[in-house]
């Protein structure tokens, strides 16, 4: 089947070689001038191609080009990031150039997946987020900053240093990995943590199948692609950027001592239990213990040029970021070099990133230990040994972990080291035909490093002694592709086509060691190397896969009235069981420029396109090895009357061994207008993705004996259908420009198939159903509390049966929904789910004479989440701080919804129950930014080409009715998306910042 | 253009695509198809279900909540709510994975592993064929094993006999208590006649005839099948085993100094070699949690305590020559052990309650003042004391009383505690009398060493609320007990909501 495909790649090749010819020149004139922006900075680099023709050239220093053109020909002038313009000659030979910022224009020039459209030609659903509006935001992912930047999109991160954001795109269309295809410069990688924003020159979004499918089975949790920034001709620009933040964690309102101890007396006393001997001369804000201020600065610097044949780009970067949790640290250092050089038809380039990011991991959890701890637990305690004070028997009984105490005494983090980056080569053989080879090579050394020193942090901890380990990885993402490129236009019919081949191979390998009792002096100091201590354990393993990939795109548009496109991709993988590696990919879309025709006459519709497609997508996001069953021989066993160790060999995990490809078919309808001169665009997509096959873990019976996880099966099909809708507005008002963007994302998902047997799947607290959203929270209803013992006794089934015999008057009252009388798990209901109904963002601007001042709204609403820290800190059921102020139910205060304190007891305090069951909902103002752009005037006399300065909040403000830290919380578990276990909240940022360049 | 041509048919030659570039072989572990070919393959097959004792669910931790904890010998008092629930029938969440769904898990998994084995070593080539049946024999043996306490804790288990490896989705049909004790009772017959008397010295640790006959007669018993269970029994007073097996120290059978000794009739391998966590993983743990768990506040979890009536118990009667019942020493931490024995508790005084008591048998405070997760100490799940007291127990019920008499007293003597008749002359009298007596006789001996779950439903101790109530004012955790229900454990949810052939046990 392989060989057939090359021998097709082949004919086809030459097929397309022999069938054109090269293009004759008409009467020509030499014409010069400059492009600029609409502030007057030159865009060097800026396209300048005379239409219809191969003729191209690219503007220099100060966006001064020079083209030899007919006198009645017409200029297309195109900047990436700017709405590309057609001027005709008109027999002039000086024409200037501004371009203006695309932000409402259809014609930007929109990066897909190996080539590049024009935004109006665009067929399929992609989103376009300038790099400027995320770089306005300070986030240690790109991920992170597109939040409500743009339709389609679903982001959950938090503010842990180094902590990496979640990022759906239209919907979970499967259960495995659901983070999109990061491209970066043609390379097929991950926009992680060590990628530095500053050296983003454009993200495309590729949402649906026919925007997506040209990655075929990478693409079917969307594709995220970044261009990263390159040289232009002209002499070297400098630009520097430097930006400080101060970061403040949200915080838990809880009580002090005496209020505590009032409260925790009291629900021993309702217990029946002898009140634990608190210690009052304590009062601890553990807040302030595990909690600061923390910070972060972002500095960067440019270099960038070039001349007639070539190009650079180098910057470096620092970014650290101090935690708001003690002992928490980010720092990256970042260095990239983008060079591009070209003689005749040949050019050749490169993109190279390295960066080294090391990350010191938080311990425990504080932001649930802060509330596990007792106000009346001190920080330091002298009768333990270690002398950190932690929960006591007799005075204060809890299990929380001394944030300061692990902190100092675990020590653990991770170095990063990265390359990543593409060798490409281009031949230009006529001006419709080139031919691109793409080397590409991504490598990450990672070292781990742990010492536990000698001490304690919590009651009751089991002694160890000092422990030290470490692990040793490398990965390596090397990517071969060849593609030929085609493209021409023949009267009203443009053509373009592409076909290439591409090859991926994976490959993870790591080792481990560990130490125990390692060696320490007088002075405390631990010597944490391997060589050091005793026990030493040691392992290591590695990994491997291949994937290849043929594929080929057509795209044919006839008067810019009619367009279709049709991709094709066939991938094999290594990852599927055997049978099952290759599968093909196709999809088909269509769009039909209204506005275009002669009928249509609106004047105020300056642009209208209808656009549909459908197509199929594939994916194989597993393991490297899964569909084949191994036998385990890792454990021991001790024998004998020497106890000696003998092997053992079993198989320990069950596999299914026909894993196929899941894949994913999706329908999309939309449309993009403009109004008013295209000051106005609202652009609205409607789309049906319907993945099947999904390849998960379900749960199978622990009757089977399976054990390391459920075997991934294909035996899940879910929909995603959703409606996007994007206006924007951009206008003008003399020097006063101003603008905004309103986005609006609904997606609904439905389970279609579920499982081996389609049974119902129950995991945590949700209930996973057919016809249903994944993850329904399955929870017992309550009905309000108990006002008196008469209520109790009053409390029965239809059968008269007392329900709750055992609870007394301010307990809650369950819902027996089953009427047996009794509450058990039969009584458990579906209580709604953690997928917001929808999903909003604002972004508005305006700026007037170098001012300009952002505003970043994000919205979702409708998602109902379980507020995890408060099952502890409401439970009274385990001993941990009380929010301020709560007033549990006493005879004297019958008024309230919170049940009777009740210590050791599960009767209120349940975790499956609707008492924490809250609204997700929340507005909030993502980003104020306020920046000036120093004249040029004084600029120019001190040799600066521009020099801005700007202010800027995040998270600032948030409107909801959630009660616990952040809203926008991240989980990671599919089901419970909507579990706050006491998720590292996003934080409250202000920053300032100093760009300048010369 | 030629050349370039050319460029790209190379650049295409050297990225050429094989199909064998998708076969990627795993480095890191053999695939099944290599496995179960050889004598060695077989004896690590085997191999793998003893590793079943170091995993969490079972002997390793969890297993002594629910036969000790559980039971009236034992209590606990942990801050995690759910988990001292668990140990006072109050079961809110089925699912509770510490409670009941690590444990009904490890099972299967030990059970899929006998099944692995019993179904590939028959095919695999012996040279001689004892040793495959010794092999047979061991997995069997297991078999009954985790189906045998299964049996105590669920009762309705669905009974798997192959490993149903190509299909991960299996849903096995329900099973009753009665087709769990079939399947008992046929593997450890079968498993009977291929397993030898004794071990030599490097094999010590797997399991005898006598380690058959313990749990033919314990599974017996169970069941008042007491002919059965009393020929399975006289194996060690009339058949191959008699004189095998002797007393020796009390204290020796529960430290790691004297392991395998003459008491031991079956004890897992426990050993301190891999300080890691528990599981499958690279040289996992290969010891014991439980007294990191059982261990008294600040020393241990202290997630399980021993109930003070056991204290009060031994102190009732004094030994023959007017000390102190030298078993208290050795069974229990209690408050006045210093006074008593001179000892101290992890060489601390005693600071905690003065009406509570902790589990001392298998700690390790005889040579240091900390536990961790790594026990060495065996555990010894049958030793000859428990055989003595249950074939008294068994002879009693067969109605010959007077022959039962000396077994007990044998037992007692040890201890340096008077004769029955002498101690207890009514004991004697009648077979009653007797069991009452017995019942205690086994508490005094045998607390903490999980059996007393199996004895209370054994007695019938909780089959009514009159019997239950008795049982209560030694462990008041049983006025939660609801008779015909809490007799038996909760299966776990998802089992029963995941497999259509499976019902809930009754009320729950």
């Amino acid at each position: 089947m392989c060989r057939v495909h090359c021998k097709w790649y082949l004919s086809t090749f030459f097929f397309l070689c022999t069938l054109f010819n090269v293009v004759s020149a008409q009467n020509e004139q030499t014409v010069t001038g400059t492009v600029t922006d609409e502030r007057g900075t030159a865009l060097t680099g800026a396209s300048i191609s005379v239409k219809g023709t191969s003729i191209a050239t690219v503007a220099g220093e100060n966006g001064m080009y020079r083209i030899t053109v007919g006198g009645n020909g017409t200029l297309v002038v195109s900047s990436v990031g700017y709405a590309s313009q057609e001027v005709p000659v008109q027999n002039r030979s000086e024409i200037n150039v501004v371009l203006r910022a695309a932000a409402t224009d259809l014609n930007e020039v929109v990066v897909v997946g190996y080539g590049t459209q024009l935004k109006k030609d665009l067929t399929g659903a992609v989103s376009v987020v300038k790099a400027a509006d995320v770089l306005k935001r300070q986030s240690t992912t790109v991920a992170e900053a597109l939040q409500g930047l743009t339709t389609g999109i679903r982001v959950r991160g938090g503010g842990q240093p180094g902590a990496e954001a979640l990022i759906q795109i239209r919907g979970a269309k499967n259960l495995t990995g659901t983070n999109p295809l990061y491209v970066i410069d043609g390379l097929i990688t991950d926009a992680n943590r060590d990628f530095n924003s500053f050296d983003i020159q454009s993200i495309q979004i590729l949402k649906d199948a026919s925007a997506a499918a040209i990655y075929g089975s990478r693409a079917a949790n969307g594709v995220i692609i970044i261009t990263t920034k390159q040289g232009k001709s002209g002499p070297m620009q400098i630009q520097a950027s430097a930006r400080y933040t101060v970061q403040k964690m949200p915080l838990y309102d809880l009580m002090e001592t005496p209020e505590f101890m009032k409260l925790n007396y009291q629900a021993y006393d309702n217990a029946g239990v002898s009140r634990q001997k608190l210690d009052s001369t304590v009062n601890t804000d553990w807040q302030d213990v595990a909690f600061r201020t923390g910070s972060a600065k972002d500095l960067n610097m440019s270099f960038s040029g070039g001349g007639n044949s070539g190009s650079y780009y180098v910057s470096g970067g620092y970014f650290g970021n101090k935690g708001t949790v003690i002992g928490t640290k980010f720092d990256r250092y970042n260095l990239r070099v983008n060079t591009q050089g070209s003689k005749g038809i040949f050019s050749i380039g490169e993109n190279l990133a390295i960066s080294n990011a090391n990350v010191a991991d938080m311990q425990g959890n504080p932001v649930v230990d802060v509330y596990r701890l007792l106000p009346t637990i001190p920080v330091y305690d002298n009768t333990h040994p270690g002398g950190y004070g932690y929960g006591d028997e007799q005075k204060a009984r809890t299990f929380g972990t001394n944030p300061l105490a692990i902190a100092n005494i675990v020590n653990s983090g991770v170095d990063n080291f990265r390359v990543r980056g593409n060798l490409w080569s281009e031949l230009k053989f006529t001006s419709f035909l080139k031919y691109r080879l793409n080397l590409g090579y991504e490598t990450s050394r990672d070292h781990y490093k742990y010492l536990k020193k000698d001490g304690f942090w919590t009651l009751n901890q089991s002694y160890d002694p000092s422990i030290a380990n470490e692990n040793r990885a490398s990965y390596e993402n090397k990517l071969v592709e060849n593609t030929l490129a085609f493209k021409e236009k023949y009267g009203k019919h443009d053509v373009s086509a592409i076909l290439g081949q591409s090859f991926q191979k994976q490959t993870y390998a790591q080792i481990w060691g560990s130490k125990r009792n390692i060696v320490q002096d007088a002075s405390g100091h631990y010597y944490d190397v391997l060589d050091q201590g005793d026990g030493g354990q040691l392992g290591g393993y590695r990994q491997e896969a291949d994937l290849i990939s043929y594929f080929g795109r057509v795209e044919y548009a006839y008067d810019n009235r009619y367009l279709i496109n049709g991709v094709l991709r066939y991938d094999g993988t290594s990852r599927l069981g055997t049978g099952h590696k290759t599968g093909y990919f196709p999809s088909i879309s269509a769009a039909w420029r209204i506005s275009g025709e002669k009928f249509f006459n609106v004047s105020w519709i300056s642009d209208l396109k209808l656009r549909a497609n459908y197509g199929t997508l594939g994916s194989s996001n597993i393991g490297y090895y899964d569909p084949f069953p191994v036998i385990n021989t890792f454990p021991t066993i001790a024998m004998g009357r020497d106890q000696h160790i003998e092997h053992l060999g079993t198989q320990v995990k069950l596999t299914n061994p026909d894993l196929r490809w899941e894949t994913l078919e999706q329908q999309n309808y939309g449309f993009d207008v403009s109004f008013l001169n295209n000051k106005l665009s609202l652009t609205g997509d409607y789309f049906i993705a319907k993945t099947r096959d999904v390849l998960y873990g379900a749960p199978i019976l622990m009757t089977t004996g399976n054990d390391g996880g459920n075997p991934l099966v294909n035996a899940l099909s879910l929909q995603n259908s959703g409606l996007e809708l994007a206006l924007t507005y951009r206008g003008n008002a003399n020097a006063f420009n101003y603008g905004g963007t309103l986005n609006f994302t609904a997606v609904r998902n439905k389970v279609l198939k579920l499982g081996y047997q389609g049974n119902d799947l129950f995991t945590g607290l949700t209930r996973t159903t057919v016809g249903q959203p994944l993850g329904l929270w399955y929870l017992l209803k309550t009905d309000g509390i108990f006002q008196t013992q008469n209520e109790v006794n009053n409390y029965k089934n239809s059968k008269g049966q007392l329900i709750q015999p055992n609870a007394k008057p301010g307990d809650l009252r369950f819902v027996d929904l089953n009427d047996d009388g009794q509450i058990t798990n039969s009584d458990k209901m579906d209580m709604g789910h953690a997928w917001p109904k929808f999903e909003t963002g604002l972004n508005l601007f305006g700026s007037y004479n170098g001012f300009s001042l952002t505003m970043d709204w994000f919205g979702s609403f409708g998602a109902k989440v379980i507020n995890g820290p408060r099952i502890a800190m409401d439970g009274f059921s385990d001993n941990a701080n009380y929010r301020k102020g709560i007033q549990p139910w006493t005879p004297e205060n019958p008024n309230t919804n919170t049940p009777r304190a009740l210590y050791a007891s599960t009767l209120n305090s349940r975790g499956d129950i609707d008492r924490w069951l809250e609204s997700g909902s929340f507005a909030r103002l993502k980003l104020i930014s306020l920046s000036y752009d120093l004249p040029k005037e004084w600029l120019t006399k001190i040799g600066f080409t521009n020099a801005q300065l700007s202010v800027s909040g995040q998270n600032l403000i948030t409107i909801t009715k959630y009660t616990g830290l952040d809203p926008e919380f991240n989980n990671a578990n599919i089901y419970e998306r909507g579990y706050d276990f006491g998720a590292y909240p996003n934080l409250k940022m202000f920053s300032v910042g100093l760009n300048f360049g010369f | 253009m030629k050349k370039s041509l050319l460029v790209i048919l190379i650049v295409l030659s050297l990225t050429s695509c094989s199909k064998s570039v998708l076969d990627q072989l795993n480095p890191n572990a053999m695939p099944v198809s290599q496995f179960w070919k050889t004598e060695d393959d077989a004896q690590k097959g085997v191999n793998a279900i003893y590793a079943m004792f170091y995993q969490n669910g079972g002997w390793n931790r969890w297993i002594y909540f629910r036969l000790d904890l559980t039971s009236d010998e034992g209590m606990s008092k942990s801050p995690w709510v759910e988990l001292a629930d668990w140990t006072r029938f109050n079961y809110v969440n089925y699912n509770f994975f510490e409670g009941n769904g690590n444990t009904w898990k490890d099972t299967y998994k030990a059970i899929f592993r006998a099944n692995q084995v019993l179904k590939f070593v028959p095919d695999i080539p012996f040279a001689d064929e004892k040793k495959k049946a010794a092999i047979l024999a061991q997995a069997k043996f297991f078999r009954a094993f985790y189906y045998f306490y299964g049996a105590l804790l669920w009762e309705n288990m669905p009974v798997i006999t192959d490993p149903h490896l190509d299909d991960p989705g299996y849903t096995p049909p329900a099973g009753t208590l009665a087709d769990v004790w079939t399947q008992v009772e046929r593997d450890l017959n079968e498993a009977l006649p291929d397993l030898p008397v004794t071990w030599d010295n490097p094999n010590v640790g797997r399991p005898t005839k006598g380690a058959v006959n313990a749990y033919l007669a314990r599974m017996y018993m169970q069941q008042h099948k007491w002919a059965e269970a009393k020929t399975a029994l006289d194996y060690f007073f009339t058949g191959e085993g008699k004189g095998l097996y002797q007393m020796v120290d009390f204290k020796e059978n529960f430290r790691a100094t004297q392991e395998n000794n003459a008491e031991s009739i079956f004890e897992i391998q426990f050993s301190d070699a891999n300080k890691t966590g528990e599981g499958d993983g690279v040289n996992a743990n290969m010891g014991s949690n439980r007294t990191q768990f059982f261990a008294p506040r600040g020393i241990g979890w202290s997630d399980g305590q021993a109930r003070f009536w056991l204290v009060q118990e031994f102190k009732k009667e004094k030994t023959t020559d007017n000390q102190i019942d030298p078993r208290l020493r050795y069974s229990l931490f209690y408050p006045d052990q210093e006074k008593d024995f001179g000892d101290k508790i992890y060489g601390r005084s005693w600071e905690w309650g003065a009406d509570e008591a902790w589990f001392k048998k298998y700690s390790r405070d005889y040579y240091r003042n900390n536990e961790d997760y790594y026990s060495e100490v065996n555990n010894r799940l049958v030793r000859y004391a428990d055989i003595l007291l249950m074939y008294a127990e068994v002879l009693n019920e067969l109605g010959q009383t007077v022959a039962a008499v000396p077994y007990v007293d044998q037992v007692r003597a040890r201890s340096k505690m008077a004769p029955l008749a002498t101690a207890y002359p009514a004991a004697v009298l009648s077979k009653d009398n007797f069991r009452d007596r017995l019942k205690m006789e086994r508490a005094l001996e045998l607390c903490g060493e999980s059996v007393r779950w199996a004895d209370l439903k054994r007695w019938g101790d909780l089959e009514s609320q009159q019997k239950v109530d008795v049982v209560a004012q030694r462990d008041p955790d049983f006025k939660n007990f609801t008779v015909g229900k809490h007799i038996r454990l909760p299966i776990p949810q998802t089992e029963v909501l995941n497999n259509p052939n499976l019902k809930q046990n009754a009320g729950y």
